[in-house]
């Protein structure tokens, strides 16, 4: 029973609550990184784990430190707090494990900080209801990861389209953000499919 | 004179939205209504306001390294009592917008206006700029939620506008938003070019 | 970076942070008491509208399949013959998040009332189970102020009212809804789904399945102490 609402949170969460193209999250870096596929796959990466891992600590944070003082209404300071910290963490220790994923995530960390896909998870796991869940952690920490997977997946579709209309003849005005945001509303369009999709 | 380019540059030659291209995730998600684009406005301007007073008064006794958090908090604390005030006396604006109102916290034009201007200017210059920057955003959310509420709603300010007309959905979905805000960049490049060519053949 | 330089950051952000948390308690401390008030008009109004003529005797939240289950008990004096309702909150999770809403029923399970509180679904689709059908447009309002044919029940949750909750409600796709369908609805026991959110419509039944089947095993509950 557990498996089957997991798998549905992250196809959910994926596929049809898109956090990009349905649910309008997270545009400044959708946009921003989106021209080459390499840096795309990186900031993919880097998004993927620090929405996991911030999912972890503001359930953990909202469940036991908000709820028994009753400081919910501080929930935004104290998630962008723990977002920001989390953010300088993964860069510190990713720097002294792998330097050769650093040299692939590293400018993208900082950037996380303010993408509000990331806050957006946080809040969303809140308002869904997880808290009073028996599996409330297992349940927001997949909701975090499927939100990161889905933000790469309309990512890395978007850079792989951007790559090509480098070279296509757009219009001299439509270029750069116009025509990004048309083929954007396309890719939304496409994704307004798998709405009313059943699962189970 | 100078006081007042301080004000306008938001409006149109350094506008948030259309020039700077940031803040684009509530300028798309809440844009579905002409009421919650203006409600959107003024919490966002309201917490833009405060934040470049503050950083601007503290501006010579924060150290650079630790900056951003320090505008962070600051930026959060605003968003709270915008957060706190919505929910006490316009229950309905609170839930209409609902998790967009944290998300102002993450609003690149707040956070970049406090790193880039009231952390280098004064207290009146810093206030200017909030109510302009905010003034441009406002415009241009109001803009695009109208076009959007007329096509995907047949609505206007929450009213029918013909009986009985049905309307195009997609436009108050989420592609409507993206193909909106396309067509707009797309018409602000053409009068741009347009402007040029004129100055060019003068 | 000094140690100096280290202290001063720490005491520049402690005395920031200490400013703006106590900022925020009285900001709380302000506004604490007009939310309460709000939430509890909320929870007044929609009782009455969802159990129209009868009279809240009693607030209960009891424990069911290990979730807290809330309910209300109302009474009515009609001919000298107390008569009982119930309300009850309903929830389930519809497309974009819980979909939560207040029923109103009768000792023959027929819905009296029913109101949505709280949903998240998409503007446009889903959303519209909260919309007011009105004929009013904005040139009625706004220029020449003829309100004569302004409506204020949702349409949507019009059509639940003398439906039998007992009975599964079954969904049709019929379009919108308009009042002479609702004769041939209540006959087949149906709602007509919002277009394109039939996945809202399939909550909000379901949620009053559940919760009736929940209200008679607390009601039972209660008998046996």
């Amino acid at each position: 029973m557990e498996i089957k609402i997991l798998f549905t949170i992250l196809i959910s969460t994926i596929f049809i609550n898109n956090y990009v193209l349905s649910r309008i999250l997270g545009l400044c870096p959708y946009l921003g990184v989106s021209k080459k596929l390499d840096s795309a796959i990186g900031m993919g990466l880097a998004v993927i784990f620090v929405m996991t891992m911030a999912s972890f600590f503001t359930f953990i944070i909202y469940k036991f430190v908000l709820i028994p003082f009753h400081i919910e209404y501080l929930r935004t300071i104290a998630f962008i707090i723990v977002i920001a910290s989390l953010v300088q963490l993964v860069e510190m220790v990713i720097e002294k494990i792998s330097p050769a994923l650093y040299q692939a995530l590293g400018i993208f960390l900082p950037l996380i900080t303010t993408n509000c896909a990331v806050l957006g998870v946080a809040v969303l796991n809140i308002e869904s209801g997880f808290i009073t869940q028996e599996f409330g952690l297992l349940n927001s920490v997949v909701q975090g990861f499927g939100a990161g997977v889905g933000f790469t997946l309309a990512l890395l579709l978007m850079a792989g389209i951007r790559e090509r209309l480098e070279i296509a003849m757009v219009p001299e005005n439509l270029k750069g953000l116009p025509i990004t945001f048309i083929t954007a509303g396309l890719m939304a369009m496409a994704f307004l499919g798998f709405s009313g999709m059943k699962i189970f | 004179m100078d006081y007042f380019k301080e004000f306008i540059k938001g409006v149109w030659q350094k506008n948030p939205i259309l020039v700077l291209g940031i803040g684009m995730c509530p300028t798309l998600a809440v844009t579905t209504s002409a009421s919650n684009a203006i409600w959107m406005t003024i919490a966002t301007t309201f917490v833009l306001l405060g934040s470049n007073i503050l950083v601007s008064a503290i501006r010579s006794i924060v150290p650079t390294h630790v900056r951003i958090p320090i505008f962070i908090t600051i930026i959060a604390s605003f968003v709270i009592i915008v957060e706190l005030t919505l929910k006490a006396f316009q229950p309905d604006v609170y839930k209409a917008l609902g998790i967009f109102i944290p998300l102002i916290v993450v609003n690149c034009i707040i956070l970049g206006r406090a790193e880039e201007f009231a952390s280098k200017n004064s207290t009146i210059r810093s206030i200017l700029d909030a109510l302009g920057m905010g003034l441009g955003f406002g415009l241009t959310l109001f803009t695009l939620a109208v076009i959007r509420e007329i096509l995907g709603a047949n609505k206007l300010f929450g009213y029918t506008l013909i009986n009985g007309m049905k309307p195009a959905i997609i436009m108050i979905l989420a592609p409507g938003a993206f193909f909106t805000l396309g067509l707009l960049l797309w018409a602000m490049n053409v009068i741009k070019a347009r402007k040029s060519w004129f100055k060019r053949t003068e | 970076m000094k140690p100096a330089d280290i202290i001063k950051a720490t005491i520049i952000i402690s005395v920031i942070g200490f400013i703006s948390a106590f900022s925020l308690s009285f900001m709380k401390k302000i506004t604490q008491e007009p939310i309460a008030k709000q939430e509890q008009e909320k929870k007044l109004a929609a009782l009455a509208l969802v159990l129209p003529g009868y009279t809240v005797q009693q607030e209960k939240t009891v424990t069911i399949d290990n979730t807290s289950f809330t309910f209300w008990i109302a009474t009515k004096e009609e001919n000298r013959i107390i008569k009982k309702a119930w309300a009850f909150l309903a929830e389930k999770k519809g497309y974009g998040g819980p979909v939560q809403s207040i029923v109103g029923v009768d000792e023959s399970n027929t819905i009296l009332g029913f109101t949505i509180l709280l949903q998240n679904e998409t503007p446009g689709l889903g959303a519209r189970c909260v919309e007011v059908a009105s004929n009013e447009t904005f040139i009625d309002h706004f220029i020449t102020k003829n309100v004569t044919n302004k409506e204020e029940v949702s349409w949507f949750q019009e059509q639940f009212i003398g439906l039998n909750a007992g009975k599964p409600i079954a969904i049709q796709k019929k379009g919108d809804w308009h009042k002479e369908m609702k004769d041939g609805l209540i006959q087949q026991n149906a709602v007509t789904a919002i277009t394109g959110a039939t996945i809202t419509t399939k909550a909000v039944t379901q949620s009053i399945e559940e919760g009736i089947q929940k209200l008679h095993k607390a009601l039972t509950l209660q008998e046996v102490q």
